[in-house]
């Protein structure tokens, strides 16, 4: 008599894990496969080589120049999306979802392409590259280039977080903050900072994951000078391309760190604050 | 006004929250001098060569080559990817299984991994002598240093972007509807044919235009692993940067045009697809 | 060919959700499932539909042992609380979904499924919406879309899980007075869970009063009324 059938929406469980299983070998290979790949080679020849390896002073230079372009690029990146997302969030004018697409423009566009619009500007065929060059002032080929891609790749990250939660929260808050009296700095710190604090760590978290990672755009403005103008991905790029493979995934090897720190972290604030978060990341 | 002289209602502004102008100036600025007119320079530099010009430097056997390759790739790489991200959604949000949570957290790996790190790891997996590439050699198949190595990368670059899309659609759906399709007499292989796929249609199709976006334009980890031979295995965005390299900073430019207006076409396509999917819920 | 329900039982992980709930319908009747959240009516009316399956017990209809086939081949019509209708589709093509899916052999023509929609749009009092979606109607409108879509099917039971519980009062008046008509029309045996007494007790020939899984009080409204059997039956109907 109970002989048990299936409920409407439940699959039969040779369905289950076929699906499973595809899924799991997908990502498995795909995915998890690359990234055991890079430990395994980065500690092949030991920790001791890999020490050795990290304390490089190219490395250390790479290192040192990739720290100061994320740490130029995500605060200014940061005031920049809250700016956009207050003026967006709490004010009606024309023209406001132009701005959100403009916004997002960096996202669609080719990382070369970024790194590309700069040399057209700087180089020394760009717009202003004779008079750079009269002044001896290096834009391409030297930091401020690399920082000037940086901004560029990872501006939206900050902004396309807060905007959407912003305008989520309204301006409720904020017009009874005015109301009573506080300046618009005050009511910032006090009223909207407080509501938008996780995510806007979200936000700084992925900007400056991308910032320490990019390297499309980087390529493009860098030079690729040994030791002075490579950060730690185009200095993955050189030692891989000298054959130099311990060296590459070693440094691969801490940019890996980095990214499943960020993962990490993302995945935490997503799970103990996902309706604080933008709705368009709750999953 | 009240006597302590609070400025609610400034004269200049019609707004009744402070820093508008502040707000907005700041972000203009931005904008403008840090992407606006940069693009500017993009769209005005292949104008120096000249309609015909411009249509001669794009129209080279090798930079057709490279465009084929990144948007015909890219499209390959997102249906394949649409494939399997709706495979994986349904399985991320139907089923339970310890190790979900971690598996579904690495999804994001290739948004937060690096490029460059991604291009040399899976380079060295795909090669004739790496871990899956040695495998495949067996069978004739190389992936390494071919167009198929290009395919691979795009595959591992926008998996994201389609599984992201369409879980939380699938997750909003919810048990209701199939319920009801079943009490109708459906099987499930109607239920999922009528009811389920058709609702998951504009969220399969936003993530692969995502997808065919990210790995268009992708650079970092295609080029190790992509053989890099011109009019063979050269991505566009890969010939950009040779051009540049040879100071033709005119036809680097254009091609870089016509990536931008590709970019464009899709952002205006996902836009449109958002709103009409958005009148029929 | 009575509705006769004995000693079902479900428990969810560790919860019992029913504790043996048994009653005895006649066919044609219309029944109503009363009580607090919690009672087990909606998991009881789940299980008729073949959403659930009990964890023990059985029931019978239309001499047939109804927990022993899936959903799909019960032919009872659900309408759900939140509707569940199909959002991707129009009204039409909603309420003609139990048609179409049905195999070939069974299946009417395209003209006769055409003219069985516009009957049920014109019996659920909303003629002319064929070509509207979902989006574009009310709550009261999406519900009798739902019922027409169930009766579609020409369904043997029909089953109404608190179909009125997101509507405003006036609405699920209304509403309840197109259901009975409708349920007189058809003669189709009915199941309706709800919270609400006074619905309760306006609609139904007979009302089960439920608590904690368990049916505490079946009887016809009036003679429930008169006579609660248990201090928790006189109270809630009470309140």
């Amino acid at each position: 008599m109970k002989k048990r059938f299936l409920k409407p929406a439940e699959d039969p469980l040779w369905l289950r894990l076929f699906l499973g299983s595809v899924a799991i070998a997908f990502i498995a290979v795909l995915l998890l496969l690359p990234l055991a790949l890079v430990f395994k080679e980065a500690f092949a020849n030991g920790v001791s080589a890999l020490w050795t390896a990290i304390k490089e002073p190219d490395t250390l230079a790479s290192v040192r120049l990739s720290l100061i372009a994320a740490g130029i690029a995500v605060p200014l990146n940061t005031v920049f999306g809250i700016a956009a997302a207050w003026c967006i969030a709490k004010f009606d004018f024309p023209g406001k979802t132009f701005l959100v697409t403009l916004i997002d423009l960096p996202f669609s566009v080719s990382p070369v392409v970024a790194g590309l619009i700069y040399v057209l500007v700087f180089g020394a065929q760009g717009w202003f590259g004779r008079s750079l060059a009269d002044h001896d002032i290096h834009i391409l080929f030297a930091v401020p280039g690399i920082v000037l891609a940086t901004i560029f790749v990872t501006f939206p990250f900050v902004a396309r977080e807060l905007i959407p939660l912003m305008v989520d929260q309204g301006r409720d808050e904020e017009e009874a903050a005015a109301t009573l009296g506080a300046t618009g700095f005050q009511t910032f710190l006090r009223v909207t900072l407080p509501n938008i604090k996780w995510g806007l760590l979200y936000g700084v978290l992925l900007c400056n994951a991308r910032a320490l990672g990019e390297f499309g755009a980087v390529s493009v403005v860098s030079g690729h000078i040994r030791g002075v103008t490579n950060t730690m991905p185009l200095h993955v790029q050189l030692l891989y391309d000298n054959y130099d493979y311990a060296g590459a995934f070693t440094v691969a090897a801490l940019l890996a760190m980095l990214a499943l720190l960020t993962l990490v972290f993302k995945s935490l604030l997503e799970w103990r604050y996902a309706d604080e978060l933008a709705a368009a990341h709750r999953h | 006004m009240s006597a302590t002289g609070l400025k609610l209602f400034p004269l200049r502004s019609r707004h009744m929250l402070p820093g508008f102008r502040l707000s907005l100036g700041f972000t203009l600025f931005y904008l403008t001098s840090l992407v606006l007119i940069p693009l500017l320079a993009l769209v005005i530099r292949p104008a120096e060569l000249g309609f015909g010009g411009f249509w001669t430097a794009i129209s080279t056997p090798r930079v057709l080559a490279s465009l084929r390759l990144s948007f015909g790739m890219a499209l390959a790489a997102a249906v394949i990817d649409s494939f399997f991200g709706v495979i994986i959604a349904w399985v991320l949000v139907r089923y339970r299984f310890p190790g979900k949570g971690l598996l579904d957290a690495v999804i994001d790996l290739p948004f937060a991994l690096p490029t460059a790190v991604a291009g040399i790891a899976l380079s060295t997996l795909y090669a004739p002598n790496g871990w899956i590439g040695s495998l495949l050699i067996e069978h004739g198949i190389r992936i390494a240093y071919t167009p198929y190595g290009v395919l691979v990368a795009m595959i591992f670059i926008s998996l994201p972007f389609t599984v992201r899309t369409v879980q939380p659609v699938m997750a909003e759906l919810g048990l209701e509807v199939e319920e009801a399709a079943a009490t109708l007499g459906a099987t499930r292989l109607q239920t999922i044919a009528r009811v389920i796929l058709p609702m998951l249609g504009p969220a399969v199709l936003t993530g692969m235009a995502m997808a065919f976006a990210r790995a268009a334009g992708e650079y970092g980890s295609i080029i190790f692993i992509a053989g890099n031979i011109p009019a063979v295995s050269e991505i566009a965005p890969l010939l950009i940067i040779t051009k540049l390299e040879q100071y033709d900073y005119a036809g680097a430019a254009a091609i870089g045009v016509v990536m931008l207006a590709a970019s464009f076409v899709m952002l205006l396509a996902l836009n449109g697809l958002q709103s009409w999917a958005a009148k029929r819920r | 060919m009575p509705l006769t329900v004995d000693s079902v039982a479900k428990k969810f992980g560790r919860f019992p959700a029913l504790n043996g709930a048994s009653f005895v319908a006649p066919q044609g009747s219309f029944v109503s499932l009363l009580g607090p959240s919690g009672s087990g009516k909606t998991t009881l009316l789940r299980i008729l539909g073949g959403l659930e399956f009990a964890d023990s017990g059985s029931v019978r209809f239309a001499d047939l042992n109804w927990l022993d086939m899936p959903a799909r081949t019960r032919n009872a019509g659900f309408v759900f609380q939140q509707y569940a209708l199909f959002k991707h589709m129009t009204v039409a093509d909603n309420i003609a979904f139990g048609l179409k899916v049905r195999p070939r052999n069974r299946r009417p023509s395209s003209a006769d499924i055409c003219k069985r929609v516009t009957e049920l749009l014109d019996l659920v009092q909303l003629p002319g919406l064929e070509a509207r979606y979902p989006s574009q109607l009310s709550g009261g409108q999406r519900q009798r879309v739902a019922l027409a879509r169930a009766l579609a099917i020409e369904p043997r039971m029909l089953l109404l899980d608190e179909p009125f519980g997101a509507l405003d009062a006036k609405v699920r008046k209304e509403l309840r007075t197109d259901l009975r008509r409708i349920h007189d029309h058809a003669g189709v045996t009915t199941v309706f869970v709800t919270h609400d007494q006074e619905e309760a007790f306006a609609v139904a020939d007979l009302v089960a009063v439920m608590k904690d899984g368990r049916i505490e009080q079946y009887g016809a409204p009036a003679d429930v009324r008169r006579n609660p059997r248990t201090p928790f039956v006189s109270e809630f109907l009470s309140a």
